[in-house]
């Protein structure tokens, strides 16, 4: 099953870049304006070669992992302080839902006044928007804590600390990981938007640059870069959801008794 | 993996207060160094106008003067002003009209160093007014009722395409002007979805490699020898450190002249720092780079602005420009 599915991906997939050789040489889009895969790759390849790629690849990766790091840690410390001290919750409700929406990119010219075209701007967009992700996911999944296993451990005389590491965490680690997922790839487009738009170094800055230049294949080249980073980080994400979940049924796929 | 996760967002959450902690000033004041050597650091856009800064500092002017320039490419001007003004840059570069409607708006900005001029020149001009190759229109007279398209709505460039059209006898107020980036300029007149493009390099040449016609060129047109741009700092950093400001003024005329004289070394050093490709790079009609700002030019664009309604109070030359 798990062989098929891959096959049919690739067979997807090559016949998304065969579409894409064709369609610009039958002359459907104009060469200049979207060039054929081939195009694409040989620019793709030109870059591999380019130093100044691969560091603007790592300032990327850089602000995307930092930026994340900081809204994991702080959606989850927030995420069960909310959840643990009463009244706080009711007390923040309305402040984060009308938060929440705020589009990052809305904070541009903010984080240009503070920060400059610095990674400091890019971690406020990454880390405003992935929060939100990583918060809304935690407070989901305290709600979801069987109320008779929190008794249970009430009864036993367990204090709130051992209660929020052996009920509470548990149960929310699920939501968490979904979480985590999600604003892995919120933090992605986000970093990537934040270097196109502020200048800040980095595979955007790289695109905004090769924009400016008029030259088309590169620009597509490392828009290809930034498709596959987000694919990476997406099969990542899954992996470490699926090891930090082997436990839960969801993984383990038999039904709890 | 649940003390791992622990650990982590701990730790997220110490980078987090460290990062927000330290060196939160910007960095207005990090003047005078061990070596006797001043890093400022230049807010540009990754365009051939800003050539000489990088030629400067690869030909010592800069370092003669005890200067060293560390470039930020910005997307636009957009982020350069504020930049500047915040102290995240020294100097940055930006155009003439952005810089009076700054200062008519009251943001502390002063002129300082001159940027780039148009090279005066009909037909050899690095912005133009193109057409699509085979259209109908011969002059900017003819672009009433027609729709053109503009870097910035509210700008030098459509300052300077309605002079172009008020000087071929037409009447600007009639042409519908649209917000379009240069990159994006070429595809759009060869849809057909604009009917002209005021364009500037390299968004010109690969235009005109694709047959698109010449009919005015605006810059040309608003001023012999208009200074387009200008490099500028913050008055509250001018007033602080005269000296390197000085250092700026005299290394940058260095640089601008030795640009001038040395185009083949222009278009070399352009390869550095954009990824113009070489075919357009060696086509591409390079602008002018006097030493001084052209007064005269900069007065005629601020007449022209006050005409077209730009800003709500005149802006201050004497207070702007150095």
């Amino acid at each position: 099953m798990k062989g098929l599915n891959t096959a049919l991906g690739a067979a997807g997939l090559a016949a998304f870049l065969a579409l894409g050789e064709v369609v610009p040489r039958v002359g459907i889009v104009k060469e200049a304006y979207f060039p054929p895969t081939s195009r694409i790759a040989s620019a793709f390849w030109d870059e591999l070669q380019d130093g100044a790629f691969w560091s603007a690849l790592g300032d990327t990766l850089t602000g995307w992992a930092l930026g994340l790091a900081i809204a994991v840690g702080a959606g989850i410390v927030v995420g069960v302080l909310l959840s643990v001290v009463p009244h706080l919750r009711e007390a923040t409700a309305s402040t984060i839902e009308f938060l929440r929406p705020i589009p990052s990119v809305a904070l541009i010219p903010l984080a240009v006044l503070l920060y400059g075209t610095e990674l400091r701007s890019v971690l406020l967009l990454v880390v405003y928007a992935s929060f939100w992700q990583i918060l809304i996911q935690v407070l989901y999944g305290v709600q979801d804590v069987d109320p008779v296993a929190e008794e249970t451990a009430r009864s036993y005389g367990l204090g709130t600390w051992a209660r929020v590491r052996h009920v509470l965490w548990p149960s929310a680690l699920p939501y968490v990981m979904t979480g985590v997922r999600l604003a892995a790839a919120v933090a992605l487009i986000l970093t990537i938007t934040a270097e196109l738009v502020i200048g800040a170094p980095g595979l955007g800055a790289t695109i905004a640059v090769a924009q400016t230049s008029q030259a088309v294949p590169e620009m597509y080249a490392l828009i290809v870069v930034t498709g596959l980073l987000g694919l990476l980080i997406n099969v990542g994400a899954r992996t470490v959801e699926r090891r930090a979940l082997a436990w839960h049924q969801s993984v383990r796929g038999e039904v709890a008794v | 993996m649940r003390r791992l996760l622990v650990g982590l967002a701990a730790g997220s959450m110490l980078v987090a207060a460290s990062a927000c902690g330290s060196s939160g000033n910007g960095a207005s004041d990090n003047t005078g160094s061990s070596t006797g050597t001043t890093t400022v650091k230049v807010g540009v856009i990754p365009i051939v106008d800003v050539a000489p800064l990088y030629l400067g500092q690869k030909e010592g002017f800069f370092s003669k003067h005890g200067l060293k320039l560390s470039m930020t490419l910005a997307q636009g001007g957009a982020a350069i002003v504020p930049g500047v003004v915040s102290g995240q840059f020294q100097f940055g570069f930006s155009n003439m009209t952005s810089l009076m409607l700054a200062e008519s708006n009251n943001v502390p900005v002063k002129a300082i160093a001159n940027g780039v001029a148009s090279t005066g020149v009909s037909g050899k001009d690095f912005g133009a007014l193109v057409v699509k190759k085979g259209s109908t229109l011969k002059s900017a007279k003819e672009l009433e009722g027609k729709k053109v398209a503009v870097n910035t709505l509210k700008n030098i460039n459509e300052t300077a395409v309605r002079e172009s059209v008020r000087k071929a006898g037409g009447d600007p107020d009639k042409v519908k002007f649209v917000e379009l980036a240069f990159d994006q300029m070429p595809a759009a007149l060869d849809k057909g979805q604009i009917d002209a493009a005021m364009a500037v390099e390299p968004a010109l040449t690969t235009m005109l490699n694709q047959g698109a016609q010449q009919i005015a060129w605006p810059l040309v047109d608003v001023a012999p020898n208009l200074t387009v741009a200008m490099y500028f700092t913050s008055t509250a950093y001018a007033t602080k450190n005269p000296a390197v400001v000085k250092k700026f003024q005299e290394a940058t005329a260095e640089s601008l002249a030795y640009a001038d004289a040395h185009p083949d070394e222009v278009r070399q050093i352009v390869a550095t720092y954009t990824k113009v490709p070489a075919s357009v790079l060696a086509k591409v009609i390079l602008p002018k780079w006097p030493a001084d700002p052209n007064r005269s030019s900069i007065e005629t664009l601020e007449k022209l602005s006050v005409t077209d309604g730009l800003f709500k109070t005149a802006p201050d030359l004497d207070k702007l420009l150095p």
